[in-house]
């Protein structure tokens, strides 16, 4: 028992881990995870490893493996690695897919974040138009903030945004982050990004790690307590689903 | 024709294989069916669980498995890959292909084995089987090491995404080849110094390559997928628990930590070097992971992060611990660390 056991663990394990795969790529979801570019990589060798790994239960190739019978510790180690891989396994079938939430986020340096630093140009912008103003996300905003905190720039400026809620540490009554993940390869290198909103006693209506759109304008920060010098001022904040690619690339 | 089947079943003097032959297909047919079915099992189960609400609040502990998950699914393709070309080594080509255009001077036969990954688009998690197939295949223990160390940074994909990210820019280009190449040829040298290569490999390959091919002398395809459980029974275990070990460290040590060493040339390699250690990402995507710090840290810096990141990280060092012993990994990150790191002092004070 215990040798086989070894013997197909591998098998199982992949085969689990390509149909969470699979099915995640079936229902879109696998942006969650990987940046969009490798989908089609990340399918196309799931896809392998499923023939091979069905084959090889339909076969059972015979091997000529005397297995060694493990004694004492390695015994225990392998039996652990067992357990452990095995609930990973469990986890990856069970636990229903998920973003980032702002734990990581603020973990991950919100502020100090540069992030797409130049993916906009103070200049360019100068006389950009509302069509091509409400296309601009967090980052674009966040990118142009970084540039310049001149008031007058922002004025007749106004912002369409979409993100989740990441409290602010400076000022958590009336302040937060309306933030995002950027992902250049997959989730673990997602990195935050967010511009500060003002909204008094915000959390009446809203909760941390909710999706919220605002539409409103960056002014001077009426906050005293924190030490940025503009804030998003919502004019409207309505909680929203989460978009079916949270993050940004 | 019927004189040709005739002749060679009576050739058969053996033709005890054959007498399982009715009962081992209608098996076969049997076996398919479960294994269908169970994958099956597995895709409904997932398609059940994936309508559920998410488990309790969004935090640190969703966000490691979220982690672990996306490590997981970001390597598995490239091991399934480096599985895949493994086999092809081991059960389908010619066993003298690649032994026999190869100088027998050690040191330029490792110099020829370490430009092999040009033709190979592995990283490096997928390089391990790899390099397990080369052994079995005759290979020495220091060359196929060598071949481990170089193939991640010189494999045509990571080549072509690190200059998309960089361009020449800095020297790190060249900086990651060139330094990829002579750690891997360096390493390879001080290993084959050892007296008894075979003692840096763990008990349970060791006796694999002893056992070698001999015994029963299966089909191809069978053969094939004797490999592939192995390998996977090998592999996937340690892709797993690196995996939840990288998201583990990564929800625990706050990234700006790392970040504000960013400016000295010193400290800013052994951040780098720390922070590749615990990003544990494929080589050829780590590019574009390291592009944002670009601003932040020193050029050298990155090239560290990019010599020393593929091959020593948390998931690489449990994947490598199914075919080295925790000794040899030891002294591996030692000289591939000291070594990683005067590359990008020079290209710190140079550039």
């Amino acid at each position: 028992m215990w040798p086989s056991l070894q013997r197909w663990w591998g098998v199982i394990l992949i085969l689990t881990a390509v149909s969470a795969t699979v099915w995640l790529a079936a229902s879109q979801q696998l942006v969650l995870y990987i940046h969009p570019r490798y989908v089609v990589f990340t399918v196309v060798m799931a896809v392998i490893a499923l023939v091979l790994g069905v084959l090889s239960v339909a076969v059972r190739p015979s091997t000529d493996d005397e297995a060694t019978p493990s004694r004492g510790w390695s015994r225990i180690a392998g039996g652990a690695a067992l357990v452990v891989s095995g609930l990973i396994a469990l986890s990856l079938v069970i636990v229903p897919p998920t973003t980032l939430s702002s734990a990581t986020a603020s973990q991950r340096d919100i502020v100090g974040s540069t992030v797409g630093s130049d993916s906009q140009n103070v200049d360019e912008v100068a006389s950009a138009d509302a069509e091509l103003l409400a296309s601009f996300t967090v980052v674009d905003w966040s990118s142009l903030l970084r540039q310049t905190s001149d008031p007058s720039f922002y004025a007749n400026k106004t912002a369409n945004v979409v993100g989740f809620i990441t409290a602010s540490e400076d000022d958590p009554n009336d302040m937060f982050y309306l933030s995002r993940f950027t992902v250049t390869c997959c989730a673990v290198d997602a990195q935050p990004t967010g511009v500060a909103v003002y909204a008094p006693d915000w959390q009446n209506e809203f909760e941390v790690d909710a999706w919220v759109e605002i539409t409103g304008s960056f002014a001077t920060n009426p906050s005293s307590r924190s030490e940025l010098p503009l804030a998003l001022i919502p004019t409207t904040m309505i909680t929203v689903e989460r978009p079916s690619e949270p993050y940004l690339y | 024709m019927t004189s040709t089947v005739k002749a060679r079943v009576d050739d058969h003097d053996h033709d005890h294989r054959h007498d399982h032959r009715p009962r081992r297909s209608r098996n076969r047919w049997l076996w398919l069916t479960i294994g269908t079915v169970g994958v099956a099992g597995i895709l409904a189960l997932r398609a059940f669980t994936g309508e559920l609400d998410s488990l309790g609040d969004p935090g640190l502990v969703t966000d490691l498995l979220t982690l672990a998950t996306s490590v997981i699914i970001e390597s598995l393709p490239f091991v399934v890959l480096g599985i895949a070309l493994s086999i092809v080594v081991q059960a389908w080509l010619p066993d003298d292909l690649l032994m026999r255009y190869l100088p027998q001077q050690p040191t330029l036969r490792r110099a020829a084995i370490s430009l092999f990954g040009i033709a190979l688009p592995v990283c490096e998690c997928g390089n391990v089987p790899l390099a397990r197939g080369l052994v079995l295949k005759g290979f020495t223990v220091p060359e196929s090491m060598t071949f481990l160390l170089a193939a991640p940074i010189i494999n045509p994909i990571t080549i072509i995404t690190t200059h998309q990210a960089f361009g020449f820019d800095d020297g790190i280009l060249v900086g990651r080849i060139l330094g990829g190449l002579a750690i891997a040829n360096i390493v390879g040298w001080l290993f084959s110094l050892h007296p008894q290569p075979q003692a840096l490999l763990t008990g349970r390959f060791a006796s694999q390559c002893a056992a070698g091919s001999h015994g029963s002398a299966p089909s191809r395809s069978e053969k094939s997928l004797d490999i592939f459980m192995r390998e996977s029974s090998v592999l996937m275990p340690a892709v797993f628990i690196g995996s939840l070990i990288a998201g583990a460290i990564q929800v625990a040590v706050p990234r700006d930590v790392l970040v504000s060493l960013g400016s000295n040339p010193l400290w800013s390699i052994l951040a780098m070097m720390l922070l590749a250690f615990v990003i544990s990402v494929c080589s050829s995507v780590d590019a574009f992971f390291i592009l944002p710090f670009a601003s932040t840290f020193m050029p050298g810096s990155i090239v560290t992060f990019l010599v020393f990141g593929p091959i020593i990280d948390i998931k690489m060092l449990a994947i490598m611990r199914t075919t080295f012993t925790a000794r040899v990994l030891a002294q591996l990150s030692l000289v591939v660390g000291l070594m990683s790191a005067f590359i990008g002092l020079v290209i710190n004070y140079v550039a």
